[in-house]
């Protein structure tokens, strides 16, 4: 049995007439021990998404309508609140994007991780298990640190101690959103080297969410590529890196700035990423698809196992040009 | 001679401890900066977030106030400039900011926000020679004139950071500083922007100061590269050879840091211990020592030089040049 599967997952936000599907028939399973990430732009879906596998996003707005996420093979939309209360943290935890702002300012940190060892390892929430987890996640003088308050430490340790709090009820399942975008490059590194250390000492499973694709080949085992609500490419990371089959996919490589690159103008995707409610009809990245045939627009294709372990939500990913580095429009924007 | 010359720049914020309490600490945001810009060309600037590069570009165009030392712009120094004089040079130097929704009055339509700067500097003598200029500058930066008339609300980040570049071409500015003109993008817009801050400069030889902490993206878009490091330059090259061969240690960790996204990559990670320290108490002699993996002991007293170690590769190290060659965390690499 997997850790987490998720099942043709749907969600709207508002109900009825007014209703903004923001996840569209998502399928994704994690095994333990796993890294997968979730790559994609803003709104995206992403986000709420990773946010639904505990069911953290408040209903409503947030309505279900359709799939399962099946936890340890419990469905998590048909929990209980009381069931979901063990599973927020016994199962699975988060850590997010904002370190400073996920922190309680007026509790100092020690007291913030043993409320989460009351909760699941009443025995254990005592100050050495605060210290034994300080320590854990690299934190130097731990015995003095449990005394300050979030404002004390800088971006980097207050992500440490959100990792500290997430860990200390032993999740199977972690569950990182972009936590290292709001960190800079050279802390970002310290906390990735933390989060791979962690996992092989540790041995859970890690969902991390994030829009660098660098990172994904630092971390991944396997990645999941998100576009307007739906997955366009799942894959081993390492072969999508090495060969994206969706058009997305490449164009979006192709658009990062590369060190020692020698590219004189980097190859745009044109347009915007489409809004929630404003999706257009068929394939959704067409509108903006150098390779995309007026067929695309008439119905949304399916996500297709095209070699082993490769799904990816384009009929046309092999015949096409090998390269999509072609420039897009000039200026185009529109 | 130089478009733009900083001599010895310095902004020191006074701290204060209470309100009646007296000033006896500052932080030292730009701490005895020199550097200088061509016309056409475009210098890079980079820097983890609190090394003083915000501050530096805004006190270079009088948005703060430098404490000390020239900024000489065709060579007049604007620090000394004042009230109305000041105003008639800004038209020379513009800047872009970080935030494409927080740089744009919400109140303006996008006709107000670019015409603003064409009436301020008197610069259309009519009503249809503004709406004339006001729709080339939109359609410059890749907008359709239909927008003119709309709100920023109506607009996505990606097509804001265009309203503010054209507000900033307004007035034919010969330096534009770029303040992390994209890092608040959706990576799939990024490359839009910077592809249209290049053919603007093509196009009508506007230099650049490009502010960014994404050491990719400025190596992409500049000819030279100063690194900051605490309020002070520690590394300054042409981009190429910034990237290929670092000379001080910081820079050298900050590009190993950078995720990659080749998988075949073979790059070991040099991973620095600890935070930034504060700029109120810069640790003494050399500012990176303590985080640095190749420190020795007059590091910890003595000031590094700024020299020159190679052809125009500058570098305020004792030991520039000298490659990190240390157990790499090899613990990271079987992780993977």
């Amino acid at each position: 049995m997997n850790l987490l599967e998720i099942k043709n997952l749907k969600m709207d936000f508002g109900a009825d007439a007014e209703a903004l599907r923001a996840v569209d028939g998502v399928s994704l399973v994690i095994g333990a021990g796993e890294t997968v990430c979730l790559v994609g732009e803003s709104g995206c879906g992403k986000t709420v998404t990773a946010l639904s596998i505990a069911r953290l996003v408040p209903t409503p707005p947030a309505n279900y309508v359709g799939g399962e996420i099946l936890l340890n093979g419990q469905d998590v939309l048909k929990m209980s609140n009381g069931e979901l209360r063990g599973i927020r943290g016994g199962v699975v935890s988060y850590v997010f994007q904002e370190p400073g702002a996920s922190l309680n300012p007026v509790f100092r940190i020690g007291n913030q991780i043993r409320e989460s060892l009351k909760l699941h390892k009443p025995e254990k929430a005592t100050n050495e298990e605060v210290i034994r987890l300080l320590k854990l996640v690299g934190i130097p003088a731990p015995e003095s640190r449990i005394k300050n308050y979030p404002f004390e430490m800088s971006g980097g340790m207050q992500q440490r101690v959100m990792i500290a709090m997430a860990l200390a009820s032993e999740p199977k399942l972690l569950v990182a959103d972009e936590p290292t975008t709001a960190l800079d490059v050279t802390i970002q590194a310290q906390i990735l080297d933390l989060l791979s250390d962690l996992k092989r000492r540790l041995g859970m499973a890690i969902l991390l969410i994030t829009h660098n694709l660098g990172i994904v080949g630092d971390m991944a085992d396997r990645v999941a590529v998100m576009y307007a609500g739906q997955i366009v490419e799942l894959s081993p990371a390492k072969e999508l890196l090495r060969r994206p089959l969706h058009p997305y996919t490449k164009a979006l490589m192709a658009s990062v700035p590369k060190l020692h690159g020698t590219a004189d103008r980097l190859s745009a995707i044109p347009g915007n990423v489409p809004r929630i409610g404003n999706f257009p009809p068929g394939c959704r990245f067409a509108p903006r698809c150098p390779i995309a045939r007026p067929e695309c627009s008439e119905k949304i294709p399916e996500l297709v196992e095209v070699e082993a372990g490769r799904f990816v939500r384009c009929p046309f990913w092999k015949n096409e040009r090998e390269n999509i580095t072609a420039e897009a429009p000039r200026r185009g924007d529109k | 001679m130089s478009l733009l010359e900083v001599k010895n720049l310095k902004v020191h914020f006074p701290v204060k401890h209470g309100m009646f309490s007296r000033t006896h600490e500052f932080v030292k945001a730009v701490d005895d900066v020199s550097f200088a810009i061509e016309p056409g060309e475009t210098l890079g600037l980079v820097g983890e977030s609190g090394c003083g590069k915000t501050t530096l570009g805004r006190a270079i165009v009088r948005l703060v106030e430098p404490t000390a030392g020239n900024v000489l712009l065709d060579g007049e120094d604007v620090t000394r400039m004042n009230g109305s004089i000041l105003r008639a040079r800004r038209r020379k130097f513009q800047i872009i900011f970080q935030d494409p929704y927080g740089s744009l009055n919400p109140r303006m339509t996008v006709e107000q926000i670019v015409g603003e700067a064409l009436d301020i500097h008197k610069l259309t003598d009519s009503k249809p020679a503004r709406q004339k200029r006001i729709t080339e500058l939109l359609k410059a930066v890749g907008l359709d004139a239909i927008y003119a008339q709309r709100y920023p609300h109506e607009f996505s980040g990606g097509q804001r950071q265009r309203i503010g570049i054209a507000r900033a071409l307004a007035v034919e500015p010969e330096l534009i500083i770029c303040d992390e003109p994209v890092s608040a993008l959706d990576v799939s817009v990024q490359a839009q922007i910077i592809n249209l801050l290049r053919d603007l400069q093509q196009e009508r030889g506007i230099a650049y100061l490009f502010i960014a902490h994404d050491l990719a993206v400025v190596e992409h878009i500049s000819r030279r590269v100063m690194v900051m490091y605490l309020g002070k330059i520690v590394e300054t090259a042409d981009a190429k050879a910034i990237i290929r061969d670092p000379q001080h240690p910081y820079t050298q960790a900050l590009i190993s840091a950078i995720p990659e996204v080749d998988p075949e990559s073979k790059r070991q990670r040099i991973i620095l211990p600890g935070d930034v320290p504060s700029p109120i108490h810069p640790p003494g002699g050399c500012p990176f020592h303590p985080r640095c993996p190749i420190a020795e002991e007059r590091c910890r007293t003595e000031v590094p030089a700024f020299r020159e170690v190679a052809k125009n590769h500058f570098a305020a190290c004792h030991l520039a040049g000298t490659k990190i060659d240390l157990p790499r965390n090899p613990a990271r690499r079987e992780a993977v």
